[in-house]
C-alpha cells in the first residue's frame, strides 16, 4: 500500500511537471484547423525551441480562460481567438499587451512586424495569426445553373431551396445589406455605416426575414463549422454561407461538389493572445513569437485554406506553389485575400459587433422566434 | 396514569427518561456524524455556489466603486437633460484613474451590458483624453463622440449607480427600471427572454406528456412479462440510457432530415413525394421527437419500479368483484401508480427545462431554449450575473413546479425505486 502511494505521489509530481512546468499549453479549436497548426507551426518551433507544446481543444468564448483567472488555477498559456474576444479579454485583463515590433520577428526582408501584417491589430493584446472568409458554397449537382453573386443566395425564384446560415447575427446582416444592393465600399465601411442606424439594422432583417419566411427558401441554422458543408452534401440545404477552409476541405479534400462564391465575402481574422499571468509566460511568448514569424504562418496554409496573415508569408508560399499538402493543389488562388477573391468583400469589424453584439443578438433572436 | 405518580428506574438507579434520552443522544451524535459528510458535500457543492450565483446576480459594487465621484455629483441630476458640467469633470477624474490602473475596459463591458455602444466610445475617450485641456470637460467629452451628447448613454451609467441592483431579473423579463423608477417592457422587437421561458415550459411539457404516454405501456409490459422476455426488454430501454446524448441526437439528425431515411421511406411507399418531403427536424416536431426519446427512460424506470411492486392479484380481485378491465385498471391499478407517475414526470419536466444541447442541434430557429440564451451569455458576452440571474430564475421555476406538485399530490408521493 506504502509502496503504491509513493509510486502515485512521484508519477503525480513527474505528469504535473511536465504538463505544466516546462509544456506551453495552446487552446485551439480542434479539428482540421489545430491539425494545420499543429504541423504547420507547432511541432516545428517546439522543436527549434525545444519547447514542448500542447494543443487542448475548446469551443471558443471566454468563459474558461475567466474560470480559471479566478479560482487562480491558470492552465492555458496560448488562446486562439476570434477578434471580439481579443477586445474583450484585454479590457477584462486576462491578456498579455503586446509591444508589437519588440515581441514579433520582422519579415526576412527587414519590414517590421507592424508593417508586414494586413492590417493593424484590434486590441494590443492581440497578434494576427489567420485570415478566414465567410463566404458561401453551393452543390453544383442540386443546383441548375450557377449562383455568382450574393443576390443569388437570396434569389430564391431563380435558384429555389433551402440555405443555411449563421446561428447569429454576426456576417448575417452585412450579406443581406449587400444583397439588398449596398455597395460595401472599401473594407466595407458602407455596410458599417449602414449598419450603425436602426434603419439598416431593420433593412437587414428584413431581407433574412424574406429568404427564411419565403415557401420556396427557408433556413437551416448552423453553428458549427463542420456543419455547412455537411448541409449541402447530404442534399438538405442548396447553398450555405460558411468558412472557406472547411468548404475547401470538402471539395479538394474529399472530392464533394461544392463550389464556392466569394461574391460579398466577409474577411474576419482570428488571433493569438498570450494570457497573464500563465505558468509559463516567458516560453509562451517565445513560442508564440515563432508560431507566427513568415515561415510558420506560411506552414499552416499548407494544410488549410486559410490566409496566412503577414504579406511575407504568401510571397513564401507563391514561390513554393503547389503549396497545398498533396503537392499538385496551388494554395494562393484559394486564399480568401487571393485578388480574384477580393472584387467584393468587407472587413468584419470586430469593434462593431463588440458595440453592438448583445442588442443585435437579442433582436435577431426575437426575429428567429417569430418565423 | 401511574407513571406520573411513580417513576420508573433502571436497575443503576436513574430514571428510564434520563437513561433514555442519554442513549439517544448518543445515537443522534452518531447519526449526524454518519451524514456528516453528505452535509458537507451539499454545502460545498450546492448550497455555496447557489449562494455565490444569488450574490452575483444582484451584486453591481464593481461600477459604483469605479466611478465614486460621478455617482455623487448624479446624485442632484433628474435624468432630464444632459447633466451639468460638473457630472462630467467627475466623470473624467474618475475615468483618468480607471486608466491609470488600466480598468477602463472593464469599465467599458460593463456598462456595455446596460446600454450597447459603450465599448468603442470609452476607447475613443480613452484616446482622446490625453490630449484634453483643463475645464470645459461637458464639451470636450461631447466632441469626441456623438453618443456621449445622447442623454440616454448618462442614464444608463446613473442606472448602474446602486451596488445592489435587481436589474438583471427585470432584464429576464425583458423590462427595465426608466428613469422615473418606472419598470417598463423593453421594446418590441427585442423581446427575447419571455418568448423563450414560454417557450421552454411549453417543449418541457409536451415532452413529459408524450414521455408519459409512451412510457406507460412499456413499463407496465416490463412489469407484467415473463423475466426471460423483461429482460430482453429492459436492455433495450436501457441502451439508449447509456449512449452519448449527442449520439443519440446525431442519429434522430440523421432519422430526420429531409433527405434522411424517414423521408426516403415515406417517398417510397408513396406517402409524400419527392418535391414535397415533410420537414420534421429544424423545428419543433426535431425538439419534441428527439427530447421524448432521449427522456424516455427517466419515465420508464420509475413507472416500472412502482408497478413491479403492485400485485397481479389486485387487478383479478378487481374484475372478479364485478369490475370490468378499464375499471379495474382504472380504479384498482392506476391510482397504485401514481407515485411512480409523479416521479417520472417530475423528473423529465425537470431535466428537459434545462435542456440545450438537443434543441439547439435539431430544433433549428424555433428550437433555441432560455438555458440556449444563459450558455451565450455565459460563454460569449462573459455576461456572468445576467447569466445567474437567469439561472436562479429557472430554479425558482423548478422549485414553484416542485411546490404545486407537492400541494397538488404530495411530495411523500413520490417513489423512484
Amino acid at each position: 500500500m506504502n509502496k503504491i502511494s509513493k509510486l502515485l505521489l512521484a508519477l503525480s509530481l513527474a505528469f504535473s511537471v511536465t504538463t505544466s512546468a516546462f509544456a506551453v499549453t495552446v487552446a485551439s479549436w480542434g479539428g482540421a484547423y489545430t491539425e494545420s497548426q499543429k504541423l504547420g507551426y507547432g511541432d516545428p518551433t517546439a522543436k527549434k525551441l525545444g519547447i514542448d507544446i500542447n494543443w487542448v481543444d475548446y469551443s471558443g468564448g471566454l468563459s474558461e480562460i475567466k474560470a480559471q483567472k479566478e479560482a487562480g488555477a491558470i492552465t492555458w498559456d496560448i488562446i486562439d481567438v476570434f477578434a471580439m474576444d481579443t477586445i474583450n479579454g484585454c479590457d477584462e485583463g486576462l491578456f498579455v499587451k503586446f509591444d508589437f515590433d519588440k515581441d514579433f520577428p520582422a519579415a526576412p526582408d527587414g519590414t517590421p512586424a507592424s508593417k508586414d501584417f494586413f492590417t493593424s491589430m484590434p486590441s494590443e493584446c492581440a497578434v494576427g495569426n489567420i485570415l478566414y472568409s465567410w463566404n458561401y458554397a453551393y452543390n453544383s449537382d442540386n443546383v441548375k445553373g450557377t449562383p455568382k453573386t450574393i443576390k443569388d443566395f437570396f434569389n430564391t425564384k431563380k435558384f429555389p431551396g433551402k440555405r443555411a446560415i449563421y446561428t447569429g447575427a454576426l456576417t448575417n446582416l452585412e450579406i443581406a445589406l449587400a444583397a439588398d444592393g449596398v455597395k460595401p465600399g472599401k473594407g466595407g465601411a458602407k455596410i458599417y455605416k449602414a449598419l450603425n442606424t436602426e434603419k439598416g439594422v431593420q433593412r437587414a432583417m428584413d431581407k433574412i426575414k424574406e429568404l427564411c419566411t419565403d415557401p420556396k427558401g427557408g433556413c437551416v441554422f448552423w453553428s458549427a463549422g463542420a456543419q455547412p458543408p455537411e448541409l449541402l452534401m447530404s442534399g438538405e440545404v442548396v447553398m450555405a454561407t460558411g468558412w472557406n477552409g472547411r468548404f475547401f476541405n470538402a471539395a479538394v479534400g474529399e472530392g464533394a461538389p461544392i463550389v464556392q462564391v466569394w461574391d460579398a465575402q466577409g474577411l474576419d481574422y482570428e488571433y493569438f493572445v498570450l494570457v497573464k499571468g500563465s505558468p509559463n509566460e516567458a516560453d509562451a511568448k517565445k513560442a508564440l513569437a515563432e508560431m507566427t514569424s513568415t515561415e510558420g504562418l506560411a506552414g499552416s496554409a499548407k494544410y488549410i485554406a486559410y490566409a496566412p496573415w503577414r504579406k511575407s508569408s504568401i510571397a513564401v508560399m507563391e514561390k513554393g506553389e503547389p503549396w497545398y499538402k498533396d503537392g499538385k493543389t496551388n494554395m494562393v488562388p484559394n486564399m480568401p485575400t487571393a485578388p480574384a477573391n477580393t472584387k467584393n468583400y468587407f472587413l468584419v469589424d470586430p469593434l462593431y459587433w463588440a458595440d453592438n453584439g448583445t442588442e443585435l443578438g437579442e433582436k435577431w433572436e426575437a426575429m428567429k422566434a417569430g418565423f | 396514569m401511574s407513571s406520573e405518580n411513580k417513576q420508573i428506574l433502571t436497575t443503576d438507579g436513574t430514571p428510564l427518561e434520563v437513561s433514555l434520552k442519554k442513549a439517544e443522544k448518543k445515537n443522534k451524535i452518531k447519526a449526524f456524524l454518519l451524514v456528516a459528510p453528505l452535509l458537507l458535500f451539499i454545502i460545498i457543492t450546492y448550497v455555496f455556489p447557489i449562494g455565490e450565483m444569488l450574490m452575483r446576480s444582484v451584486d453591481d459594487k464593481m461600477v459604483t466603486e469605479m466611478l465614486p465621484k460621478t455617482y455623487k455629483s448624479m446624485e442632484k441630476w433628474d435624468g432630464k437633460e444632459l447633466p451639468p458640467e460638473e457630472v462630467f469633470e467627475a466623470f473624467y477624474i474618475d475615468f483618468q484613474k480607471l486608466i491609470e490602473e488600466e480598468r477602463e475596459g472593464k469599465l467599458s463591458t460593463q456598462l456595455n451590458y446596460t446600454k450597447n455602444g459603450f465599448k468603442s466610445i470609452i476607447k475613443k475617450l480613452r484616446r482622446k483624453s490625453k490630449s484634453f485641456e483643463e475645464g470645459n470637460y461637458k464639451e470636450q467629452i461631447m466632441a469626441v463622440h456623438r453618443r456621449w451628447a445622447d442623454v440616454e448613454y448618462w442614464r444608463a451609467i446613473k442606472r448602474r449607480a446602486p451596488a445592489y441592483t435587481y436589474q438583471k431579473y427585470l432584464k429576464g423579463m425583458d423590462m427595465y427600471e426608466n428613469e422615473k423608477g418606472e419598470i417598463v417592457n423593453v421594446s418590441e422587437d427585442r423581446r427575447v427572454h419571455r418568448i423563450l421561458w414560454l417557450r421552454t415550459l411549453e417543449i418541457a411539457f409536451f415532452v413529459t406528456v408524450f414521455c408519459f404516454l409512451m412510457a406507460y405501456p412499456i413499463a407496465h409490459l416490463l412489469a407484467t412479462l415473463p423475466m426471460k422476455y423483461s429482460n430482453l426488454l429492459m436492455i433495450c430501454v436501457l441502451l439508449p440510457f447509456w449512449t452519448s446524448l449527442l449520439v443519440r441526437t446525431a442519429s434522430w439528425m440523421i432519422l430526420l432530415q429531409q433527405q434522411g431515411i424517414v423521408n426516403d421511406f415515406f417517398v417510397t411507399i408513396g406517402l409524400v413525394t419527392d418535391d414535397n418531403r415533410v420537414e420534421m427536424m429544424y423545428n419543433k416536431t426535431g425538439s419534441y421527437v428527439a427530447m421524448t426519446q432521449i427522456l424516455l427512460p427517466f419515465m420508464v424506470l420509475p413507472l416500472y419500479s412502482v408497478m413491479k411492486t403492485i400485485s397481479p392479484s389486485l387487478m383479478r380481485a378487481g374484475k372478479s368483484l364485478g369490475g370490468t378491465p378499464f375499471v379495474a385498471f382504472w380504479k384498482v391499478y392506476f391510482p397504485l401508480t401514481i407515485p411512480g407517475i409523479g416521479a417520472g414526470c417530475l423528473l423529465v419536466f425537470i431535466l428537459a427545462i434545462g435542456y440545450y444541447i438537443t434543441p439547439a442541434l435539431v430544433g433549428g430557429a424555433s428550437g433555441t431554449l432560455i438555458s440556449n440564451q444563459i450558455a451565450f451569455h455565459m460563454k460569449s458576452t462573459l455576461d456572468w450575473s445576467f447569466a445567474s440571474a437567469m439561472g436562479l430564475m429557472l430554479l425558482s421555476g423548478v422549485l414553484v413546479i416542485y411546490w404545486l406538485y407537492n400541494k397538488l399530490v404530495g411530495i411523500d408521493n413520490i417513489k423512484l425505486g
